[in-house]
Formats: C-alpha cells, structure tokens, sequence
C-alpha cells in the first residue's frame, strides 16, 4: 500500500487516500458476503407468486408472512425445529460435560502420560470424521437407535478435541495460589474446580458452548444418515428434504422462510454472544 | 499440585472424555480398516473377506478417479483462497482505526461460518437458479449472457467451491485477526523506527509472527475442504452433473449409503484418512522452518 520511504503516522494526511481504498475494498467485501443472506430474507418475505417475477428490488413491494405459514403447512417445520434445538442442547451439554473435568485435569494436574494422553484427545482435531461413519452407523443401526435423536446425539459428543484444547488453555490462567487456597481451606478436587475454576473461566466456557451449540445445529452428514421420517429430521437436513421436494413445486418463498427459520436462532446467539466468542478467539493462543 | 487425592481425581476427570473418543472416534476408525477388507453387503446381509479387493475395483472405478480428481482441484483452490484472502483483508482491518467499523467488518465476515451448510446450500441454490435466480437476473439486465451454472458440468464444481469459500473463509479471517492484534506492540514500533514500510512490515514481521496461527489454519483448512464440503455438494449438486462436482467424500456416501457397498465405502475413507495424514505431514515438513513460536 504506502510506498514511502519514512514510517507514518497512523491517521496522518498521507494515509487518507488508501484509508479510503480499504474501507472500500471491505465494504465490498462485507456486501457481497451478505447479499445472499439478505436475499434470503427478501424472498422469504415475498409472497410466493412474485418470486417468479424477475426482480432486483431487495424489499418485497408487498411484504408478507405467508411463506412461514405456508412452510409449516409443506412441511413438518415445527418438528425440524423441535428436533434441532433437542439435538444442539444435548450435544453442546454433553460437550460440556465430558470436556469441562478433562481440561481441568490437563491444566491443573500432573499425573503419569498426562501429555501423551491429551495428545491422544487433541489428535482427534486432524482426523476426518467420515472414516468413523461406516462402524459407528452400523453399532447405531445394531443398537436400535437409528431413527431416533439418540443416535445423532450420542456419537457426537465425542468430538469434543477441540473444546478440551481451548478449555484447558483459558483454565490453565486461573492462578495455581487460587486453587492451593482452596485445597488448604478443606476442598476437594470437585469443589475446587466447581467453585474457582470454573467462575474464573465462564467468558470461555460460554463462548466454546455457543460453539458447540452452533455446531450441532449445523450438523449435516450425520443426522442425514440417522434419521430417516421426514418427522424426525433436523432443521438442517429437512431444508434438504424440502429442497428436493419443491423442485417440482417451485415454493421458493416457503423454503427462504424455512431457511430464515434456521438462521434466526443461530444469528440471535451469535449476536448476544460475539463480543465472547471474539475475545475467547483472541486470547485462545491458538498456535 | 492437588497432592495424593488429585491423582485419583485426575483419572476421574478425564475418563469420559478418554471413553467417548477411544470409543467413538478410534475404535470406529480401527474398525473402518477392517470393514475395508470385506464384501459387506447390508441389505442382504452377506459378509465375506475381499482382502484388498475393494482397494483395487475403487481405483479403478471411474466415478473414483473424478472423484479424486475433483478433490485434488477443491484442494488446490480451496485451501490458498481461504488462507490467502482472509489474510489480506486481516491486515486491512488492522489499519483501520475506527473499533467499531473493525467489530462490524468482523462480525459480517464471520456470519457465514455460522450458517449452517444446508441453509447455505439452498440460499445459493436460489441465487443460482437459471430461470428466476438472482444472478442470471442481474447478469441479464446488465445486458450479458445468463449461465446454467449448477447444471452445466464445466460451472457446478467452481460454483460448489465458492460457496465453500463464501461458507469458510470467515473463520480463519477472526484467527488472522486475533493472532495479528496479538503481537507486541513493541516489536511494530520498533520497525517502524528502522523506517519499514507496511508491506516489508507484513512480510518480515507480522507474517512470520502469526507463522503458528498460519500453520494451525493450514492443516485445519485441509481438514474442512475434506470433509465438509459434502454438504454443499448434496445440497447444491448432488455431485452432477455426471459427477463433475462430486468429491471423495461424498462418492464414499454414494457407495455406502445409497449402493450399500459397505466394504468399498470404508476402503474408501482408509485412502481418504491416508491423504489427510500425507497431507498433514507434508505441511508439518514445509512449516518446520519456518514456523516461528514466541
């Protein structure tokens, strides 16, 4: 960009012209990652009959609601919703609940293969999951669980790697003279980590459940090969579902809506939750 | 630290962690590699050993060969675009001083990360739609030439890795970001006064001091093109036309779960995990010297 020779200051005269240039090439940036989003939106909001009319205008001429209700009507939306918000609460519990204690032991505690062992969890980062698909479907079908929520939830929760590698690195900030405090005043492990660890770690542990929840929300391959009733899809593989049924149909209005259905709770969590998830990124030490 | 009891505690802690993954991610990859010598066919129920048969009929098989091919592309393009541009537009959020501007371009470029793959997937199916679509709409008002873009062979896998980039970039763009604000300010300070430019700054300094979040992204990146991609794939394409957008993975979903061919599947994912690991070594290879850690 500024090809002189001598350093200058931030904001000082001479940067005014690239100054533009790069909020200009950001600005592009930004619109066109959000333009299809915001046609979503605009088609979502159109009544189904105009969407045929080959128009550029991004507010709908007579804005409606009748694509939502006509998405409901289509298809069993209001499972798929259902079904979604059950599986990411359990999964992003679950995660939780499996990686909150692990990290815990990987930052505070010395035993033997300690780094040997949590190389073998952290290794989990770097392999792809299709090559468990084949078994773990089959142990799924095997067991009676194909079909139900349980299938999607449980295996899933195992790939938990990348919430242990960040929790233990926020943990490992919570000062060791905190926990010998606490150990000399009569806690035990259990109360050490639920009393101090983890009110000094809330931002991180926030940020990687928002993770978590976000994740499972999104998950696509597997809960595509679980479930089978349209009635027992997830939100995120019913769009599929209602993609390739509408072809025929052509009900572009009701499947926006039903994607703007998907959205909203992902938008809205990430709204409250950005400022964490920012912060959490910036501090992860990622390395 | 913990003394006596913490040892204990310390087992406890980390054994559901270490049963869900032996369980469900070594166990079943061990597993897959067993699967692979064997002729399983579900619907029947007929299991007899191959040994490395099914190795042998998915490299030859056709539909495999353009499979991988098209992943190799995905690869090439994928892995330098989502590394490359998130980079630049990191370095240009840091000159611009205004934080909340910095906050909003941040939170923008990061919405498509949270969008789910089928959500992106009809969204774009919408934009791509040749008849009433967005941008054969646009594209002829402005007086050039529609395309068929998702059905025609020689557009679906170009459009496919776009919308990957549009999915993915986002993420390591907010580690680019974080690792840049993260160095010293000292060290840019100290530059400046040796009278470095911005872009000697950023090749001699800042790039090689966030060398280890480049690193991390590289080998995640990998991972994510692999893998992930196969939801935009089902959802935009299905593979087609003739499978001029289909990857490995979604040709080991083809066979395993619409032909039921268990035992090639799982051949399949063994080659798919011995390219991941090759992969990785070789980014282990070109970062070793180069990577710089504080």
């Amino acid at each position: 960009m500024s090809t002189t020779s001598r350093p200058r200051r931030r904001g000082a005269p001479g940067r005014l012209v690239s100054a533009g240039v790069i909020h200009a090439a950001l600005l592009v940036a930004a619109v066109v990652t959000l333009f299809p989003l915001i046609w979503m939106f605009t088609t979502a909001f159109t009544p189904n009959e105009l969407t045929f009319r080959r128009n550029l205008g991004l507010l709908p001429s007579q804005p409606t609601f009748a694509n939502f209700v006509a998405a409901f009507q289509i298809q069993p939306v209001a499972h798929w919703l259902m079904n979604s918000l059950i599986v990411s609460v359990a999964i992003a519990a679950g995660k939780m609940l499996v990686a909150i204690p692990a990290a815990f032991a990987f930052a505070h505690f010395r035993f033997r293969f300690r780094d040997w062992l949590f190389a073998v969890i952290v290794g989990t980062m770097t392999i792809p999951y299709v090559v468990t698909l084949i078994p773990t479907y089959i142990a799924v079908v095997k067991l009676d669980l194909y079909n139900t929520l349980a299938g999607v939830i449980v295996p899933s929760i195992a790939f938990c790697g990348f919430a242990i590698f960040f929790l233990r690195q926020s943990f490992k900030i919570v000062p060791t003279e905190l926990l010998e405090a606490a150990v000399i005043d009569g806690a035990g492990p259990l109360r050490a980590l639920v009393s101090i660890v983890i009110p000094n770690s809330l931002p991180a542990i926030a940020s990687l459940t928002v993770l978590s929840f976000l994740s499972a929300w999104n998950l696509y391959l597997w809960p595509h090969l679980i479930l089978n009733d349209s009635e027992m899809k997830t939100l995120s593989i019913g769009l599929k579902l209602f993609a390739t049924n509408q072809e025929q149909l052509q009900q572009w209005g009701p499947l926006m809506a039903t994607a703007v259905l998907g959205l909203l709770p992902a938008l809205t969590i990430f709204a409250f939750a950005q400022r964490y998830i920012m912060d959490a990124f910036v501090h992860s030490g990622i390395k | 630290m913990f003394a006596l009891q913490g040892r204990y505690a310390a087992w406890l802690f980390i054994a559901p962690a270490m049963i869900a993954v032996t369980v469900f991610i070594y166990l079943p990859m061990v597993l897959n590699v067993g699967v692979s010598f064997y002729d399983w066919n579900v619907l029947r129920n007929e299991f007899s050993w191959k040994g490395v048969e099914n190795y042998l009929s998915t490299l030859d098989n056709i539909d495999f060969r353009s499979a991988a091919v098209n992943t190799a592309i995905y690869l090439a393009v994928l892995v330098p675009a989502q590394m490359l541009i998130p980079l630049v537009l990191a370095f240009l959020m840091l000159r611009v001083r205004n934080r909340f501007a910095v906050r909003t371009y941040r939170g923008i470029y990061f919405i498509p990360t949270i969008v789910s793959f089928s959500i992106a997937g009809v969204v774009w199916l919408w934009m791509f739609n040749p008849i009433v679509g967005f941008l054969n709409t646009l594209l002829e008002s402005m007086g050039f030439a529609g395309h068929r873009w998702l059905s025609d062979p020689d557009m679906a896998l170009w459009c496919v890795a776009a919308v990957s980039f549009w999915k993915g970039f986002g993420l390591n763009l907010i580690l680019y970001a974080a690792a840049l604000v993260n160095i010293p300010r000292e060290v840019i300070e100290a530059a400046e006064l040796d009278g470095a430019g911005a872009w000697t700054r950023a090749r001699r300094i800042e790039v090689p001091m966030i060398s280890p979040t480049l690193f991390f992204t590289a080998v995640t990146t990998v991972l994510i093109v692999m893998d992930e991609i196969v939801g935009v794939v089902d959802v935009l394409t299905e593979g087609g036309p003739y499978n001029s957008s289909s990857n490995l993975v979604y040709f080991l979903y083809e066979r395993a779960f619409r032909q039921f061919n268990f035992g090639e599947a799982a051949a399949v994912a063994t080659l798919i995990i011995a390219i991941v690991a090759f992969a990785t070594w070789l980014q282990f290879r070109a970062f070793e010297r180069y990577v710089h850690y504080q």
